[in-house]
């Protein structure tokens, strides 16, 4: 081989060792805890994650073609939420200033969200008096997934939110009596209770305000959670989610809540 | 295929309308406007940029290009996420649309599969018109799911009018085209044929058998039993020519009511989609598994490469107490003539063979079984210790002077050749003996020849472990070939009385490191028999009987004693080392892995043995050194150490499963790499922390 073609495939060589390098080094970096203040709401702000966030429209939901009743009552629920965000998303906890809030907003057919709510869970589990999760449901996929929504909200109603969405890991969510009766016994919830309760007018409400809140936040799909003040989009590592409650917990995660 | 008709026919039409637009070149691109965001781009695009006069109907295709790291989903998307679905409402002169749906791939993230496209894909579209050769208005309503690690739903309406006229796009023909050419054949099309399809009893498996006359190459199974039926990762085999697929797919949750099913096999650039018939008679595996492909030539490689094991084996940590073994022959030889040294050399060579021959043999008896075997297995066996404890303190005892072996005077009648003695009988003895202690480890390439010999034919084991034996015993040949070279030592004389003292020095140390082995396989008790039975053999051997035959009687029974004693009072449980003292390493429990993983935490698995020399040597040079050791114990990582030094199927099985046969074995689970980095045998610092660090990188979450 001569000098020339030498040169040529060293360099040849050289520019594919760089690309590689340039595609997977990246990647090998440590997580950094990136934060951007939010203009709205005011007092929020967002993690950011690589390059999956923005560029996308506000959504919507699939398959909806809305009615003006329908338009009516999502205009009637972001002003509801809008009056005290915080209330909407963490309404139910107890939290005080050393446990910290996280609103989690989840859809069945979403395959990251079953990982992020084990997680949540477990978290809750070992850090009990540290955190503490208030459930969402962000049923964007359709008919199966709204349904699927109401039957965890349900559940949640007679404390198996949890256990509910570990069952249906296993085994795919059917949108029949029979099956929601059989789901009941598993759970150890009252079944009669559970369709009463996927039927009632609380529940709709709560659907509401949570994708109510979904617009307020801009969240372009599921999963998506809310620590404190710190809104995140998509699939986050444990010690990132570590890392922003421990922020949270040094800045006083309620200076967002005061202020609106 | 749900609707299925002769796509060979369609491609045909395609490319009659393709060439016959030609001449013609269109005006203007027939496609609809664009939705675009960072997850997807998309449009439709026409093959024809008109109807021309009698068409019935026009193809069509919704083009998707994927942002990197975002998916889509197939008609059957998995355990989870959502079909593409299309409303064509609002268009005029369409009939009815049909999607054909190109091959999918499969997608596994968190233990859940999914089926779908990323990059660039077009679904085929056939729109059959209401009134032939007449303009068409479409209206389409787009609902798509995409993941990446978020899942954004999109839901755009896309517009395409194609008046009366004729002309083809070519640069929308061919993208169709090509996406037409990865939709599965229909059964009688394809050469690939489902021939059956069976659910066990219990309804845990479905089990799919499938031939071709032509060889698999990257096969995938994908069963559609409609959304209540889920299933986890299909085990894939295939025959010695890959011509025959057999295909296990666990079943996570089954129910009776779903539609008629369909199967569809993929491989890399054909696949087929066929009903079946259920059965519940599952055919058994077949005995290969798919990938062991045991060409001769690939027989060969792995030859070498077992060679290469072998020939490394004599200078890993494991080969220590060989070493002496070595030396010994050597000294030995440096007052013998050229021609004695070589014979030998070449029977020590032969001792070392012939021991990996029966090694080779038993671990197929074994594995005829039905046994799970392993590489240095025989060091988890006491009796197997005992029995090497003795022979190396006699051994020892002998170098150091204690008394002269004398073998009785038929056997050295026997195997001794001439003048040469009773020295060809030690000569096997020494290779015999060396490549039984060398065992205990595996090295580099050792692991991968090894593995391919278990994994193939009685054949494949028989060359493999012949050329392993070979480089094994490639010193004793290099100084057959060239006997000389032991004349470079000195003449013998009292150095040599020094050397040998040495030598047994060594011995002994081999001694009470099998000792030490003889604690974790068997307990104290057990060892502490075992040293007082071979302290008294010793003895006898050393001290003036009166009468041969009392001492003959003597040495057997202490003998046996010693062999047996192990055996019999062995403690059968191993006490817990590691429940004693604090330590970042946890109990292994294989189970909590993926649960681990899921969580985004590292698991680090070190798979370990008291036998094992080279697992001591990482553990004191690497793992229990920082910067290793800081990384271990800060908190991240999950520190499993496995205790392979007693037999353990659930260890044996984790092994297997990995591909390895032999220890030590270490490995990286994370978000990174939720199926795991296997580290090589010999650890480095940097190999280490660079496993952990590629394991913990949380990558796109659905590659």
């Amino acid at each position: 081989m001569d000098a020339k073609k030498r040169s040529t495939l060293l360099t040849i060589a050289a520019i594919g060792v760089g690309y590689v390098a340039l595609r997977n080094l990246p990647a090998l970096l440590p997580e950094t805890l990136e934060l951007e203040p939010l203009d709205q709401p005011a007092g929020f702000r967002k993690y950011v994650a690589g390059e999956t966030s923005g560029g996308f429209d506000p959504f919507v939901g699939l398959g909806t073609t809305e009615s003006a009743d329908v338009t009516a009552q999502k205009a009637a629920a972001l002003k509801r939420v809008s009056a005290d965000l915080c209330d909407a998303l963490y309404g139910n906890l107890d939290a005080t200033a050393s446990i910290i809030p996280m609103a989690s907003f989840s859809d069945y057919y979403c395959p990251f969200c079953r990982v992020q709510t084990k997680r949540l869970a477990g978290m809750t589990e070992n850090m009990t008096d540290q955190v503490a999760v208030a459930w969402h449901e962000l049923p964007l996929l359709g008919d199966s997934s709204n349904l699927a929504a109401k039957a965890a909200l349900a559940a949640k109603r007679q404390g198996a939110y949890v256990t509910f969405h570990e069952r249906l890991m296993t085994t795919p969510f059917q949108a029949s009596e029979e099956y929601l009766v059989r789901l009941s016994d598993d759970l150890g919830v009252d079944s009669a209770q559970l369709i009463a309760d996927m039927n009632s007018a609380a529940i709709a409400r709560e659907l509401e305000n949570s994708a109510a809140l979904a617009r307020v936040f801009a969240f372009v799909g599921t999963p998506a959670l809310v620590i404190g003040r710190t809104v995140v989009q998509g699939q986050i590592s444990d010690k990132m989610i570590r890392q922003i409650i421990d922020l949270e917990r040094e800045e006083g995660w309620d200076i967002a809540c005061r202020s609106a | 295929m749900r609707e299925r008709f002769h796509i060979g026919r369609w491609i045909l039409i395609l490319t009659v309308i393709w060439l016959g637009g030609l001449p013609g070149q269109p005006a203007s691109a027939a496609e609809s406007e664009m939705f675009s965001n960072p997850a997807v781009t998309a449009r439709l695009i026409s093959a024809e940029d008109g109807i021309a006069p009698d068409a019935a109907s026009v193809s069509l295709g919704l083009a998707l290009e994927f942002g990197e790291g975002w998916k889509g989903y197939w008609r059957t998307p998995g355990e989870v996420g959502l079909a593409p679905a299309l409303d064509w409402a609002g268009s005029s002169n369409l009939s009815s649309v049909d999607i054909l749906w190109p091959a999918p791939e499969r997608y596994e993230a968190f233990g859940i599969e999914n089926f779908g496209y990323a990059n660039q894909v077009a679904l085929p579209l056939r729109a059959t018109l209401e009134t032939a050769g007449e303009a068409l208005n479409l209206r389409a309503r787009v609902s798509l799911l995409t993941c990446s690690d978020v899942c954004v739903p999109h839901d755009f309406a896309l517009s395409l009018a194609l008046p009366e006229g004729v002309g083809i796009d070519m640069g929308s023909a061919d993208i169709i085209a090509r996406f037409v050419d990865r939709v599965p054949l229909g059964p009688e099309d394809s050469d690939i044929r489902i021939s059956s399809a069976a659910i066990d009893d219990q309804a845990s498996a479905l089990t799919v058998t499938a031939e071709s006359t032509r060889a698999f190459r990257d096969v995938d199974v994908f069963p559609e039993f409609g959304p209540l039926v889920t299933f986890g990762k299909p085990d894939i085999r295939l025959n010695q020519d890959r011509t025959e697929l057999w295909a296990q797919i666990p079943i996570n949750a089954w129910s009776e009511e779903h539609p008629a099913p369909l199967i569809t096999i993929t491989d890399t650039a054909r696949a087929v989609t066929s009903p079946v018939l259920l059965t519940t008679e599952a055919p058994a595996p077949p005995y290969v598994i798919a990938g062991a492909q045991a060409g001769l030539l690939k027989l060969i490689a792995v030859a070498g490469i077992a060679f290469l094991g072998g020939l490394i084996l004599n200078v890993m940590p494991c080969v220590l107490p060989v070493l002496s073994i070595k030396l010994a022959s050597v000294l030995k030889a440096s007052g013998q003539s050229r021609d004695i040294t070589r014979k030998g050399f070449l029977v020590s060579a032969f001792g070392v063979l012939t021991f990996v021959w029966g090694l080779a043999a038993v671990l197929l008896a074994l594995q005829w079984v039905g046994v799970s075997i392993g590489w240095g297995m025989q060091f988890q066996n006491p009796i197997f210790v005992s029995l090497m404890f003795v022979v190396i303190a006699v051994f020892a005892a002998n170098l150091l002077g204690a008394f002269e072996i004398a073998l009785p005077q038929a056997v050295q009648d026997r195997l001794g050749a001439g003048s040469a003695g009773s020295g060809y009988a030690a000569d096997f003895g020494t290779g015999f003996l060396a490549a039984v202690l060398a065992t205990p480890c595996s090295a580099p390439f050792l692991g991968t020849a090894i593995t391919f010999a278990l994994a193939g034919t009685p054949l494949d084991v028989a060359v493999i472990f012949t050329a392993l034996g070979l480089g094994l015993a490639l010193p004793y040949l290099v100084i057959a070939a060239r006997p000389e070279w032991v004349y470079l030592l000195p003449r013998p004389g009292r150095w040599m009385l020094f050397v040998r003292a040495g030598l047994g020095c060594l011995l002994l140390a081999t001694a009470i490191w099998l000792l030490f082995v003889l604690v974790g396989v068997a307990g104290a008790l057990a060892a502490a028999g075992v040293f007082a039975a071979t302290a008294a053999l010793v003895l006898g051997a050393s001290v003036q009987w009166p009468k041969p035959m009392l001492r003959r009687v003597f040495l057997t029974i202490s003998f046996l004693g010693a062999v047996l004693s192990a055996g019999l009072i062995a403690s059968p449980e191993r006490p817990d080392a590691t429940a004693n003292a604090p330590s970042h390493w946890q109990a292994f429990e294989v189970q909590n892995i993926a649960r681990h993983v899921s969580e985004g935490r590292v698991v680090f698995v070190d798979v370990t043995a008291d036998w094992c020399l080279t697992c001591k040597a990482n553990k004191s040079l690497v793992l229990d050194r920082s910067p290793v050791l800081d990384r271990l114990r800060d908190g991240t990582v999950i520190a499993m150490q496995a205790d392979w030094t007693r037999p353990d199927d659930t260890i044996s099985r984790f092994l297997e499963r990995h591909n390895r046969y032999g220890i030590p074995f270490n490995i990286v689970f994370g978000p990174g790499a939720p199926s795991g980095i296997a580290l090589s045998e010999v650890l480095t610092p940097a190999s280490v922390l660079d496993g952990l660090d590629a394991a913990a990188t949380r990558s796109i979450a659905s590659d």
